[in-house]
Parts: structure tokens; C-alpha cells; sequence
């Protein structure tokens, strides 16, 4: 070793070594929580918990739709992906909520299309009586669940995360089950011109 | 500033796999070339390359308000209008920058001259930065290299200290055309390096951005607040999502300022305002009277990389044209200089800054003069 000016002190990688690699791994001390999954507060009902909490959770459920909900700018991109007949717009999804409400939903102007609900995720609903799962780290969260176009069994969380085939009891990841904003989000991000230029890197 | 014959490490190769240097062979032909290297002495580094790599970079950053200020500049830079404003807006606040690479003829005497400016997207960074300072040290180690030898090549710490003290928003996503090896070897060691100086970084392949309510977002929709981008300037303007560029709440690295540096079109301007200095060479925007392309003059298209599209008669009237995709914008001339030769390489010196310090030099040769990205790199050493 020198003890010049000219040049770097050290070349350290850290990333880039295939050993180093080996710190980004096992994150894994997750466990799985057991809740529910129901096409509605009917439904919910006839499964023996008690119609007012299945009541209750349906509403909280309806309630984070249209938050959550991923957004379409066109029915047919909607439809794509959830199948013809089961988008519909915000709007519409408010009016369905609350039959009372008079005509201040008309704000219908969102000019979005979202999958309509198909069922929801009752989170707590089998927490009764304190912490079913011990110290339980995280909770999930009651929400609404969509199904697929291409996979109509299968329900699933707005952000397309696969919860059970069934109604019923069922195991999820609390990580996976965290409800996030549904935005109108366009997709392509830049590259193109690099493609129209064929075989070059973008560097010089 | 001589060539040397120097026997190549053993397992080099090997080596140069296992930290992620895939690309050390392109097509069958080198590209990192380790049979012979480079010396130099240090007063020829530190007069003639170094000291001027600043100078001329002081010098490009002078014009930056002349041409926001003046429309006609802006014209002739090829800037779409609608990005006026956006860029303005990022010289205005002073968004920092952080590295580019001048490319410069110099044949050991005399005043190096200045080819071009890569201020956007320069490459070569994980050969300069890395490998050939790996390289030094084995040569050391080995005995084949004295003791005393140097390199001029601060490259890495100079990124690191930078990271750490540009106020760059967190996390910072690094982004390339995804599939490109070449590129994404030289986002693996930013993002290393980034890491290293405590950044939050993350991966996202150019076209999976996504924008919301005309916010940039990764592909779990989370808002881009900061990313170092591997891609022209020029070509992001013209794409779809161009537009989005002048909403989202994001800062870039290189920022946008950064792009009309990086444009071929600074060449007559700094001659314009610089005239005669020692290390530029006459520029001039070409436009319908041009004559036609004459001996002892380049011709080159103000967005190019990588030598493309780039048209030379020499003074002897020999031409020399390499094809590319560069056609569709306006081009400039500027005065041929020729490249030094050793062992029938000619030899081009990018000389690196980071922020606005001189940071070091890459070698690339080529079988003719125009360096293209199939030029060998060669590594050099500093000793008197």
C-alpha cells in the first residue's frame, strides 16, 4: 500500500461480491395469522359468528373499497383484468353502500373504474376474547377481496395479493394483507427510444 | 506517457466474474485489456489532465445560465420547449450533481484537447473506479509493479464522499434499461458504492416505473422521490412519459441541467465563448449553408454515444464514418485533432469528474479514431 494522493484509499465492495449477498437474506421470522374470508355479512352469518360483528365488518370492508380499490381509466382496462360486468365506478359503488344517501353521491364525475367487491377479508373477526394468536405482531386489517378475470375462484386483495379459494377460515401473512391507496396508475415507464436504437447501451 | 508491455494477472478473468464484471469481454474481442497499461508522469497528470479537466468543467458549467437565457441556444441545443421551464428550475435551485467524464485527446505533450463532454450517462465507471485499481495493487503485490508506482483514480472515494454528503432523498432507486448487462454492471456499483456511504438503494428497471396522478412510482406504487437514472435526457423528453417528468416530485440524478452539458452542441459554444483556449478545439453548429464535410473536420450529431454516427476526414483526406441511430438530430463540426497512436491503438483518455472535482482517468484504444463501446480498456499507472 501506498500512501499517495492520486488515487482511492480503498475499492471495497459490498454488493457486488457474491458472499456479501448472503446479508441480505432471511428475513423470514414472519408467521402466518389465521382469519377469515366471507362473500358478505349473510354469508358471514351462516358461518356462526355473530350477525352484528359480520354486519359491522361487511361496512368496514365496503367502506375501505373505494380507497383501496385499483382504479382503471377505461371499464375495458378494468374489465381485462376482472372480467366483463364486474367493474363499476366509484360512484355507483357509494350509491350501492348507502341506499339513503340522497344526491350528493352525484360527484360521479371520477370518470374510474374499479372491480366491483366480491367478498372481504374479516380481520378480527376471530381475535375475540384478546390476541387469538399469541402476542399476535401484527393485525390484519378487515378489507375488501376481488376476484380475477383469469381466476374466478380465487379471492383476492387490492393489490392482487391471493388470500383463500373458499369462504371460510384461512391462514394469510400480516405483511401481505396491508391495505395501501388505489391510484390510477399508468404503467411503461421510459426505455422505448433505447429500444427504436436497438443493440446500444445507454452509456458512453 | 508511454505504453508497457506487462504480463496479464492469472485468473483474472475468474476474478473479474466473480464481482459482477461480465462484460470484461464483448463479442469475443477484449474489452478490458491487461496486456500492456499506461504511465504517465505526475506532472503530466497533474498539469495537463488534471488541472484542465477542472478548468473545462468550470467553463462548461459558465454557459448554463447563458443558455437559459437565451431561446436561440436553447433552439439550437435541440431542448423541447415544453422542458424549458423544468430545466430552469433545476439550475435554479441548485440541484447537485454528481459525476461525468470528459473525453480528451493527449499524446503526452502539450495541451490536451477537449473531444466531448459525457455529463449524462458516462460508462467505464466500474473499469476506471475498480478493476484497474484492483489491478494496480495485484501488479504490486506480484512485484511486476514498483512500490512507488500511483494511479490517478480517486474515482471511488470521490463517489462515496459524495453520496454521503449530496442531500439526496431517501430511498434513492437506480434504474436502467432492463437487460442491458453492460449498464446495469455500472448501476450494480453505483448502488454499491451508494450503499456504502449509508444510501437506502433500490433496483427499478426503467420501464417499470409507473405515475399517479402525474407522480413517478415503483411497482408497488410507492412515490420516487429520488432516482439516479442510466438514460439519455434527451430520450426520456421525447417519450410518453416525458410529460410526467414535469409533475413528479422527484430528484434526479444526473439532474437536469446536467443535459445540456452532455449535448455535443456545447462544443461550439464553449468555442464561441472561450476562443483559442489551449485545451478547445473550433466548433461550429452546422446549418443548411454548410459546405460539405472537409479535410481536417468531424462531423457529429449533437446526441450520440459511443462514437455513433460520427463522420471524419482527416488531413489527409482519408473518411471515416461509423453508423448509428443518431440521425434525427442536428449536428456539429468541429476541427480534427488526432488521436496519439501506440502499437497501432489510437488512444483517447476520459478524464473524470466527481461533483466538480478532477477524479481520475479510464484508457480506451481503438484500431481506428473514433473510440466507439467496443474500444479496449487499458489501465494505467502514474510514476517519475
Amino acid at each position: 500500500m501506498s500512501n499517495s494522493l492520486k488515487r482511492s484509499k480503498k475499492a471495497a465492495l459490498i454488493l457486488m461480491v457474491p458472499t456479501a449477498t448472503l446479508l441480505l437474506a432471511g428475513c423470514g421470522s414472519e408467521e402466518p395469522v389465521q382469519t377469515a374470508v366471507y362473500q358478505n355479512a349473510e354469508e358471514c352469518a351462516a358461518f356462526y359468528n355473530p350477525p352484528a360483528e359480520c354486519t359491522a365488518e361487511f361496512a368496514k370492508a365496503q367502506e375501505l373499497h373505494a380507497q383501496v380499490a385499483p382504479k382503471y381509466q377505461s371499464k375495458t382496462e378494468c374489465e381485462t383484468d376482472f372480467g366483463a360486468g364486474n367493474c363499476e365506478t366509484p360512484a355507483t359503488a357509494a350509491v350501492s353502500t348507502d341506499p339513503n344517501a340522497p344526491v350528493q353521491q352525484q360527484q360521479a364525475s371520477s370518470g374510474f373504474f374499479m372491480p366491483m367487491m366480491m367478498g372481504f377479508l374479516a380481520g378480527q373477526m376471530l381475535n375475540r376474547g384478546g390476541a387469538g394468536q399469541a402476542g399476535s405482531q401484527k393485525s390484519v386489517p378487515t378489507q375488501p377481496l376481488y376476484k380475477s378475470r383469469d381466476d374466478q375462484s380465487t379471492y383476492r386483495t387490492a393489490s392482487n395479493q391471493p388470500v383463500a379459494r373458499q369462504s371460510g377460515v384461512t391462514s394469510v401473512m400480516p405483511s401481505q394483507m396491508q391495505p395501501k391507496a388505489g391510484n390510477v396508475v399508468r404503467r411503461g415507464g421510459f426505455g422505448a427510444q433505447a429500444q427504436q436504437r436497438q443493440s446500444m447501451t445507454s452509456g458512453g | 506517457m508511454k505504453k508497457i508491455a506487462i504480463e496479464q494477472r492469472p485468473g483474472w478473468r475468474e476474478y473479474a466474474e466473480s464481482v459482477g464484471f461480465d462484460f470484461h469481454t464483448f463479442d469475443g474481442e477484449p474489452y478490458w485489456d491487461e496486456t500492456g497499461y499506461y504511465q504517465f508522469s505526475m506532472r503530466q497528470i497533474e498539469d495537463d489532465l488534471e488541472a484542465p479537466t477542472e478548468e473545462l468543467h468550470q467553463m462548461a458549467l459558465s454557459l448554463i445560465p447563458d443558455i437559459l437565457a437565451d431561446e436561440q441556444k436553447l433552439i439550437a441545443l435541440d431542448v423541447p420547449p415544453a422542458y424549458w421551464d423544468w430545466l430552469a428550475e433545476s439550475w435554479r435551485t441548485s440541484q447537485p450533481h454528481l459525476y461525468g467524464r470528459l473525453d480528451l485527446a493527449y499524446n503526452g505533450q502539450g495541451p490536451a484537447k477537449l473531444l466531448e463532454l459525457n455529463y449524462d450517462t458516462p460508462t467505464s465507471l466500474f473499469e476506471t473506479g475498480f478493476f484497474q485499481w484492483v489491478w494496480l495493487e495485484d501488479q504490486q503485490m506480484r512485484g511486476r509493479l514498483p512500490q512507488g508506482a500511483d494511479q490517478f483514480n480517486s474515482l471511488q472515494d470521490k463517489l462515496e464522499q459524495a453520496f454521503a454528503s449530496i442531500p439526496l432523498r431517501q430511498p434513492c432507486y437506480f434504474s436502467s434499461v432492463d437487460g442491458n448487462i453492460e449498464d446495469k454492471g455500472t448501476i450494480n456499483y453505483l448502488m454499491d458504492i451508494a450503499s456504502q456511504a449509508g444510501i437506502d438503494t433500490r433496483y427499478l428497471p426503467l420501464e417499470q416505473l409507473g405515475e399517479i396522478n402525474g407522480q413517478l412510482v415503483d411497482s408497488q406504487n410507492y412515490p420516487i422521490q429520488a432516482m439516479f437514472k442510466l438514460y439519455p435526457w434527451e430520450f426520456m423528453l421525447r417519450e410518453d412519459f416525458g410529460a410526467h417528468l414535469l409533475t413528479s416530485n422527484t430528484q434526479w440524478l444526473e439532474p437536469a441541467w446536467k443535459m445540456l452539458l452532455s449535448n455535443k452542441g456545447i462544443l461550439p459554444l464553449l468555442w464561441q465563448k472561450f476562443q483559442n483556449h489551449p485545451n478547445l478545439l473550433p466548433a461550429f453548429f452546422e446549418n443548411a449553408d454548410s459546405k460539405p464535410l472537409g479535410q481536417g473536420w468531424v462531423r457529429k450529431p449533437l446526441y450520440s454515444r459511443e462514437g455513433a454516427n460520427i463522420e471524419l476526414i482527416d488531413p489527409q483526406g482519408q473518411r471515416l464514418v461509423v453508423d448509428g441511430p443518431y440521425t434525427d438530430a442536428p449536428f456539429i463540426r468541429q476541427a480534427f485533432t488526432p488521436l496519439p497512436q501506440f502499437d497501432q491503438s489510437f488512444t483517447l483518455i476520459g478524464s473524470w469528474l466527481v461533483g466538480d472535482a478532477a477524479a481520475g482517468i479510464g484508457i480506451r484504444e481503438d484500431a481506428t479514431l473514433i473510440t466507439k463501446d467496443s474500444s479496449r480498456f487499458l489501465p494505467h499507472i502514474i510514476l517519475d
